[in-house]
C-alpha cells in the first residue's frame, strides 16, 4: 500500500507553481485554483511503481518519449 | 476479481456479459467517423458493457526477466509473441496473470515494428476473451449445430473419411490447410496429408501470391520478397502497384514514410486512390487488369532513353532481347488506350525509377489475382532487372505477403505440387523426405492410390468446388469427384464463385471445419445441408508456440501466451489425434517428441518439429534456424539494427534478425541468414548471393550461367557455375575437405539432398561459393505459357474491342487435374459489358483480415467497421439513381446479387466499383444469423464479395481472378 | 515539469485506427465509447489527410470552465482529469469541448458510473489510488504512474501520434519536418501560427 497524498490537489498545484514559478509560465489556469471540488488525486510517481522517486519517474518517461522517435534507432 | 481459468474441458471459462450487441441495428458509414457513436449528442447510443474482470496490476515485468514458465497466483509474466494478422511480423508483449492475458505492451525493441501496431495488432489480446469463438466440437444435426464431445468428433469424422478413402480412394478427400498455421503446423500438415495418401491439399498462398512465387522463382530462383520492409529505408524511389500497404501492411508504412521523409520518391499506381496513394508523391490511375502494358510502357521509355543498366544485364540477365521486341510494340498511344494512363505520366514514373536508384517495387494482390498474374509479376521482375535493381540494398522486388505465415506455409506447408522446401513431387524428392521423416518410401507410396497420383499435383483450393461439381469423367484423377472437404484454418468467402460453392457444399458427403472461428463455412453449409458437417475448435497461435515467417523471410518464435481457451486444441495436437485414428501416428512423429497437455492429449512438440524442418529443408535454407537460435533473437531484439537488420554485438552478433531464409547449413555453421537475396556485394557466409542455377547451364546453345566477373564477394571462382553436387566437388578437387562421415552422406547426392550439409559447408565456408550455383536471371521463362509476359484481356473485360486484339489463352483440358476454360468463355461473354458495364474489383480494409470471421468477431475492431459497402463513383451512382448511404444491389454476370451500402466516392473512377473482401454472413440480401452455431456468429456480418465473383484462373498456378470482373449496380 | 501533450503528424497518419484499438484494449473501453477517434478530410481525393483526435488536454480547458460541480481538474503534468463520483452527467463539458472528447456511456455502470462522463485520461487514471481496482474500473489504467506513456501513441503504426512532454515532442517533430524539407503539416499548426508563417518557412 502506498501512502495517500495528504494534500488536496489545488494545494499541490500551488506548491508546485511556487517551485517552478520563477522559470516557467504557469500552465494551469488560475481561475480554477481552489474551485475544484472533486476528490484529491495522487501524483504519478507516488505509490507502487516509483514509490515517490520523482526523478526515476521522469527518467522513465523521458525514455518512453524517445522510443517514439524512430530516428533514435535509424539513421 | 481475477477469475482463474478452469482448465477442465467443457467449462465455460468466464461468464461474460451479453455479447456486444450482435443485433446492433445502428449501422455506420465507414467514413463518417464524426457522426458516429461517441459524438452523436454525447449519447453513446450503442454503449453496452464489458466486464472489468481483467484487472492488470501496475507493472509489466521486463521481458528479459520473464521466466519461461510461471504465472502462479497473482504473479505477472510477460510472454513475447507476434501478431497473427499480417506478414509484417509485429512483436507483442503479452502480460499474463493467473493464466489470463491481462495486458498487451508494445515491443519497442523489435527491429521490424519498433512497438508499432495497426488496429488489428493493437487488438490481439481479444483472442484471450474469444467470446465469439467456437467453444467445443459441434455437428450438424437436422440443420442445427449440436455440441458433441471431442472423442465422438474424432471418431465420427475419422470413420467417415476412412470410409470415403476406402470407397473412392484417398484423393476423394480434399484438405485445405492454412497460412495462419505456424511453420511447424503447416509442415506437419503436409506430412499428415501425404500419409493420408493424397496431394489434394492447398492453403491461402494459392489465392494470394501463388503467381508471384511461381513467376519470381522461375525468374531468378526463390519465390519470395527479395529485400525487407526495413531495407526500403534505403530506397530512393518506390513504386507500389496493386498494393495498398497503408491498409494491408500498415506498419510497413513506418519504414516507407521514414524513407519518404529522408527523400525517397513514392509512387502509387492503382485503379483506386487508396490510402497509400494519399501518402504518395505521385499517383496514376490504371484500368484494372492492364499491368503488363503499363510496365512495358515504362520499359519502352527506359529503352528509348538508354536508362537500362547495360553491364548488369550483360552479366546477370538471360533472354532480354525477346522481351525488348515485345516492349517496343507498346508505344505510348497503345499503352494509353489499354491502361488509361497518359504518356507523360508513364514517362515520369519510368524516369523517377530510373534516375533515383536504388529503386524498389512493391506489389500485392492487385498484380497476382489475375488470369495473367504470372505475367504481371514477371514483367515487374524484368523491370527491376533492366534497372539493375535486384540484389541491391534499397532495390529488389518487395512483394508484401498477406497472412502472418503465408510465406512459411508456402515454404514448408501443404502445397499440392511440392513437398516442404519446394522439393517437388518426383520420386527423388519423396525419397529425400522419407529419409528425413524416418519412414519407408514404399510405405508412403502404398498410402497413395498409385505412384502416378503420388507424383501428380493435386487440385488447388481455388478450384475445389469444381473437383466436386465437375463431370467425373473430366477430372484427371481415377477416383473422380471429391467427396469430403476439410477446411483447416481457411475462409470459404475468400474463394471466388461463392454462388457455386454452396452447390458444391450441398453435394459433399462430409464437410469438416477445424478453426477457432469456423462460422463462415459453418453458416454456408447449414444453409444448404441438414447433416454431415463437423466443426472442431482449434486454438489460436497465442495458445501454442512455434515459428512464423514474416514477409521478409525472417522467422520469429512465438511463446505460448495462454492455455487453449474453452475446449480448443492446437492444430498439431488435432493432427496427431487424427493420425492415431487413421493408423499412422507413429510414422507421423518418428523424430518428434510428444508432450502431454493438461487434459492428457499428446502434443507433438513444436521445437522438435522445427528441428525436423531444419534437417530436411536444404533448398531454401530453413536449416540454420534452430529453435535455440530463434529464441535468442526474440530475447535480444534490441541488438539488431533497424535498417540492416543485423545484430551489432551481443549474443546474436552478426546475425540478421530472425535468420531470414536462406540460412544455409546446420545451425552450427552459424550462417547469419540472408537479408537481401542475390546480393553479390556480400560474401555468401555474410548473407550474400547471386541468381540461382536452377534451369540447366545452357538453353539452345546459349549459356545460362553468369558472365565472368559476376559472382558473390569472395567467391573463389568469379564466374558463373552450376549447382553443387558430389561430382562437381570431386572435379574441383574439394571432395577431401569433407569428413569421412560427410563423405558417406554426400556420395551420390547434391547440396539439396546431402543430409550432412557437408557439400554446402565446403562450398560456402571454404570457398565462398554459392551451393545453388551462379546463373543469370531469366527474362524469358520458356517453360511458361507466355515466355515473355503478354497482355491478355481479362475474361470478363469491359472492352470487347480489346478482347479481339488481346485475347486470353486457349482452354486447357487437364490443368491441376481439372479442365479449365479461357477462350471459349471469353468469347461467350465478349459483349457482356453491355449488360454489366462496371468493373468490379475487391480489396482490403485495415481493420479486418482475410475472410474476416476472426476480426469481425473482435468487438474492438468490429465497432470500427460495421457494414459491408461498395465504393461507387458519383457519376455511376447518379446514373443508377442512388445516393451515398443507400442500400444497393451489386449484381455480377453470375446473377448473384449483393446487398450493400453505397459509399459514393471519387476514390474509384467512373466505371469501377470496389468492394472489400472481408465480409460474410449475408447471402444475397439475407442475414444468415440463423445458420450459425449458437454463440459463434461474428459481431459484424455482411455480403461476401466472392458470392458474386466470376470464373477465371491464372494459366500457371490456378490463381483466381478477383480483381477484374464486371457488375452492375441498382438501388435496393 | 513535464507538460503532457499529444501531437498527430498528418503526413504520417494513415487512418489505421491502431490508436483507437489500443485505447479500447488498454482500458477495456465499452462498445460505443470512443476516447479516441480518427478523422479524415478530403476522403478519397488528393489532399486526403487523417488525424487522430482525443481529449487535447487543453491548457485553458473549456470543460473545466463550464463544469457546474467543478469536478474536472488539471494535474500538474497538464493532464485534464475528472472525478466521476462528483460528476452529475449533465453533458455541459461535451458542449463546451471543441473536440467532442467527453463521452456519455449510458450502459449500466460502464466505467463504474451510469451516464457519467468518460473521456481520454492521457492514460493517467483518475482521482483514486494509483493502480487500484477502483481507479481501473472508473478511469482505466494509469500508465503514467507506471512511467509509461499513452498506449495509443506508443502503439501508433507510423509513429504519427506522439505523446509526452510538449518540449520533447517538438524536438521529435522538428527533426522530421527538417528532413521533409517542407512545411509543418501538423494538425493545428496553421490555426495556431497562421498561413504566413507557414509559407515563410
Ligand atoms: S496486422 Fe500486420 S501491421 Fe498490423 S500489427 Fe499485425 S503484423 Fe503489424
Ligand atoms: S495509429 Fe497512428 S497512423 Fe494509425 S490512425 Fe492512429 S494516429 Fe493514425
Ligand atoms: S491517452 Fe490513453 S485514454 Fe487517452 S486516447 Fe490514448 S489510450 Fe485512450
Amino acid at each position: 500500500m502506498k501512502p495517500r497524498f495528504p494534500l488536496r490537489l489545488p494545494a499541490a498545484v500551488a506548491a508546485l507553481l511556487l517551485l517552478a514559478g520563477c522559470s516557467e509560465e504557469p500552465q494551469v489556469v488560475q481561475y480554477e485554483q481552489g474551485k475544484y471540488q472533486g476528490k484529491a488525486d495522487s501524483r504519478p510517481w507516488e505509490g507502487g511503481t516509483f514509490n515517490g522517486d520523482k526523478a526515476a519517474w521522469e527518467r522513465a518517461l523521458h525514455e518512453r518519449v524517445r522510443s517514439q522517435n524512430e530516428y533514435q534507432r535509424v539513421e | 476479481m481475477l477469475i482463474k481459468k478452469n482448465a477442465a474441458p467443457g467449462n465455460a471459462f468466464r461468464q461474460l456479459a451479453s455479447p456486444v450487441a450482435r443485433h446492433l441495428g445502428e449501422t455506420m458509414d465507414r467514413r463518417a467517423f464524426l457522426r458516429r457513436s461517441g459524438l452523436g449528442a454525447g449519447a453513446g447510443v450503442l454503449a453496452t458493457q464489458l466486464p472489468y474482470n481483467l484487472i492488470g496490476s501496475a507493472d509489466a515485468a521486463s521481458p528479459a526477466a520473464a521466466p519461461a514458465t510461471g504465472g502462479g497466483e497473482g504473479e505477472e509474466v510477460v510472454r513475447r509473441t507476434v501478431c497473427t494478422h499480417c506478414s509484417v511480423g509485429c512483436a507483442i508483449d503479452a502480460v499474463v496473470r493467473n493464466g489470463v492475458w491481462v495486458r498487451q505492451e508494445p515491443v519497442f525493441d523489435s527491429p521490424l515494428n519498433l512497438g508499432a501496431h495497426c488496429a488489428k495488432g493493437a487488438s490481439v489480446r481479444e483472442h484471450g476473451h474469444g467470446e465469439h469463438r467456437l467453444k467445443y466440437p459441434m455437428k450438424l444435426v437436422d440443420g442445427k449445430y449440436q455440441k458433441i464431445s471431442w472423442e465422438q468428433a474424432i471418431n465420427e469424422v475419422g470413420d467417415r473419411l476412412l470410409k470415403i478413402r476406402e470407397e473412392s480412394g484417398p484423393d476423394a478427400v480434399y484438405w485445405i490447410g492454412s497460412s495462419k498455421h505456424s511453420n511447424e503446423q503447416a509442415y506437419l500438415m503436409r506430412k499428415f496429408v501425404s500419409f493420408f495418401g493424397t496431394n489434394n491439399m492447398d492453403h491461402q498462398a494459392r489465392i494470394c501470391h501463388s503467381t508471384t512465387v511461381a513467376g519470381v522463382a522461375n525468374t531468378w530462383g526463390y519465390g519470395a520478397m527479395t529485400n525487407s520492409y526495413n531495407d526500403m529505408q534505403n530506397a530512393r524511389a518506390m513504386l507500389f502497384i496493386g498494393s495498398n500497404a497503408a491498409e494491408a501492411h500498415p506498419v510497413s508504412l513506418l519504414h516507407i514514410l521514414h524513407a519518404k521523409e529522408t527523400g525517397a520518391k513514392m509512387i502509387v499506381v492503382d485503379p483506386r486512390f487508396t490510402r497509400t496513394a494519399a501518402k504518395a508523391d505521385y499517383y496514376a490511375r490504371i484500368r484494372s487488369g492492364t499491368d503488363i502494358p503499363f510496365i512495358w510502357g515504362m520499359l519502352y521509355h527506359i529503352f528509348e532513353n538508354g536508362w537500362e543498366d547495360r553491364e548488369y544485364i550483360r552479366q546477370r540477365v538471360y533472354g532480354l532481347d525477346k522481351v525488348r521486341e515485345e516492349v517496343m510494340k507498346w508505344t505510348p498511344d497503345k499503352v494509353q488506350e489499354v491502361t488509361g494512363i497518359a504518356e507523360e505520366q508513364v514517362y515520369t514514373i519510368a524516369e523517377t525509377l530510373a534516375k533515383n536508384k536504388p529503386s524498389t517495387v512493391v506489389w500485392c494482390m492487385g498484380q497476382t489475382q489475375h488470369t495473367v498474374g504470372n505475367g504481371n509479376v514477371r514483367a515487374m521482375c524484368i523491370l527491376q532487372l533492366v534497372l539493375g535493381n535486384v540484389g541491391v540494398s534499397g532495390g529488389g522486388t518487395n512483394i508484401f505477403r498477406g497472412h502472418d505465415n503465408v510465406q512459411g506455409a508456402t515454404d514448408v506447408g501443404p502445397n499440392p505440387d511440392s513437398l516442404p522446401g519446394y522439393y517437388g513431387l518426383a520420386a527423388g524428392s519423396w525419397q529425400h523426405w522419407c529419409r528425413v521423416w524416418g519412414v519407408d518410401y514404399e510405405w508412403v507410396k502404398g498410402r497413395y492410390a498409385s505412384e502416378e497420383l503420388m507424383t501428380k499435383s493435386g487440385i488447388t483450393v481455388s478450384r475445389w468446388i469444381d473437383g466436386v461439381l465437375e463431370n467425373p469423367a473430366d477430372i484427371d484423377q481415377p477416383g473422380g469427384n471429391l467427396r469430403a472437404v476439410v477446411y483447416w484454418g481457411h475462409a470459404p468467402n475468400s474463394q471466388t464463385r461463392g454462388a457455386e460453392m454452396v452447390e458444391a457444399m450441398k453435394k459433399l458427403d462430409t464437410l469438416v471445419v477445424i478453426d477457432p472461428y469456423p462460422s463462415a463455412t459453418a453458416s454456408m453449409a447449414a444453409m444448404v445441408r441438414k447433416d454431415g458437417v463437423y466443426l472442431l475448435p482449434a486454438a489460436t497461435q497465442f495458445e501454442t508456440s512455434g515459428t512464423a515467417t514474416a514477409s521478409n523471410r525472417s522467422l520469429q518464435w512465438r511463446e505460448k501466451v495462454i492455455e487453449p481457451l474453452f475446449e480448443s486444441k492446437p492444430d498439431q495436437t488435432i493432427m496427431y489425434a487424427f493420425a492415431k485414428k487413421f493408423g499412422f501416428a507413429d510414422e507421423l512423429v518418428k523424430n518428434i517428441k510428444l508432450v502431454k497437455d493438461k487434459q492428457g492429449w499428446d502434443e507433438p512438440e513444436p521445437e522438435d518439429i522445427l528441428r525436423e524442418i531444419n534437417r530436411g529443408t536444404w533448398t531454401i535454407g530453413y536449416t540454420g534456424q534452430s529453435p535455440e537460435r530463434l529464441k535468442l533473437h526474440m530475447q535480444n531484439m534490441h541488438t539488431f539494427d533497424v535498417k540492416t537488420l543485423r545484430a551489432n554485438g551481443g549474443p546474436c552478433d552478426g546475425d540478421y534478425f530472425g535468420l531470414p531464409w536462406p540460412c544455409y547449413g546446420n545451425p552450427e555453421l552459424k550462417h547469419p541468414g540472408t537479408p537481401n537475396l542475390y546480393d553479390t556485394s556480400k560474401h555468401v557466409m555474410e548473407g550474400g548471393g547471386n541468381f540461382r542455377a536452377n534451369f540447366g547451364v545452357e538453353k539452345d546453345g546459349v549459356s545460362l550461367l553468369a558472365e565472368d566477373g559476376s559472382a558473390s564477394k569472395g567467391a573463389e571462382l568469379q564466374m558463373g557455375y552450376p549447382e553443387f553436387d558430389d561430382v562437381l566437388l570431386k572435379k574441383l578437387g574439394w571432395w577431401d575437405e569433407l569428413s569421412d562421415a560427410e563423405k558417406a552422406a554426400a556420395e551420390g547426392r547434391n547440396w539439396k539432398t546431402d543430409l550432412s550439409g557437408g557439400i554446402m559447408r565446403v562450398a560456402m565456408q571454404n570457398h565462398g561459393m554459392h551451393p545453388f550455383g551462379n546463373a543469370k536471371a531469366r527474362a524469358l521463362v520458356w517453360n511458361f505459357p507466355d515466355p515473355v509476359p503478354l497482355h491478355r484481356e481479362p475474361i470478363y473485360s469491359p472492352r470487347p474491342d480489346l478482347v479481339d486484339k488481346y485475347p486470353t489463352h486457349e482452354d486447357k483440358m487437364k490443368f491441376w487435374r481439372l479442365p479449365t476454360l479461357y477462350k471459349t468463355l471469353q468469347d461467350k461473354v465478349r459483349d457482356i459489358s453491355k449488360e454489366y458495364p462496371l468493373i468490379m474489383t475487391s480489396g482490403r480494409l485495415v481493420e479486418y483480415e482475410g475472410g474476416g470471421e476472426e476480426t469481425r468477431s473482435n468487438p474492438w475492431l468490429a465497432e470500427l467497421q460495421q457494414e459491408m459497402f461498395a465504393e461507387v463513383n458519383p457519376k455511376d451512382a447518379n446514373d443508377a439513381g442512388f445516393r451515398n448511404g443507400d442500400y444497393i444491389w451489386v449484381e455480377s454476370p453470375t446473377k448473384a446479387k449483393l446487398k450493400v451500402r453505397a459509399q459514393v466516392t471519387q476514390r474509384v473512377a467512373p466505371g469501377t466499383v470496389f468492394l472489400p473482401f472481408h465480409f460474410s454472413g449475408w447471402w444475397q440480401g439475407r442475414d444468415m444469423l440463423e445458420y450459425y452455431p449458437e454463440g459463434a456468429a461474428p459481431i459484424v456480418r455482411g455480403e461476401a464479395v466472392n458470392t458474386a465473383t466470376t470464373y477465371g484462373y491464372d494459366s500457371v498456378t490456378m490463381m483466381q481472378e478477383t480483381k477484374t470482373t464486371l457488375c452492375r449496380v441498382a438501388k435496393a | 515539469m513535464a507538460r503532457m501533450k499529444f501531437l498527430c503528424d498528418a503526413e504520417r497518419c494513415i487512418e489505421c485506427n491502431g490508436c483507437v484499438t489500443a485505447c479500447k484494449n488498454e482500458h477495456e473501453v465499452p462498445w460505443g465509447v470512443n476516447r479516441r477517434r480518427v478523422v479524415t478530410i478530403n476522403d478519397g481525393v488528393p489532399g486526403e489527410r487523417s488525424m487522430s483526435v482525443a481529449c487535447m488536454h487543453c491548457s485553458d480547458a473549456p470543460c473545466i470552465a463550464v463544469c457546474p460541480t467543478n469536478v474536472i481538474y488539471h494535474t500538474a503534468e497538464g493532464v485534464v482529469l475528472h472525478d466521476k463520483d462528483g460528476c452529475i452527467g449533465c453533458g455541459y463539458c461535451f458542449y463546451a469541448c471543441p473536440f467532442g472528447a467527453p463521452q456519455f456511456p449510458n450502459g449500466p455502470a460502464a466505467f463504474g458510473a451510469r451516464g457519467k462522463m468518460d473521456k481520454c485520461t492521457f492514460c493517467a487514471g483518475g482521482p483514486e489510488e494509483n493502480h487500484s481496482e477502483a481507479e481501473f474500473e472508473k478511469y482505466g489504467r494509469n500508465r503514467l504512474a507506471q512511467g509509461k506513456l499513452p498506449l495509443c501513441a506508443e502503439m501508433c503504426s507510423t509513429k504519427a501520434l506522439l505523446a509526452g512532454d510538449a518540449a520533447e515532442l517538438s524536438d521529435i517533430f522538428r527533426e522530421r519536418a527538417l528532413r521533409r524539407g517542407k512545411g509543418f503539416e501538423a494538425w493545428g499548426w496553421m490555426t495556431a501560427y497562421g498561413k504566413d508563417k507557414e509559407e515563410a518557412k
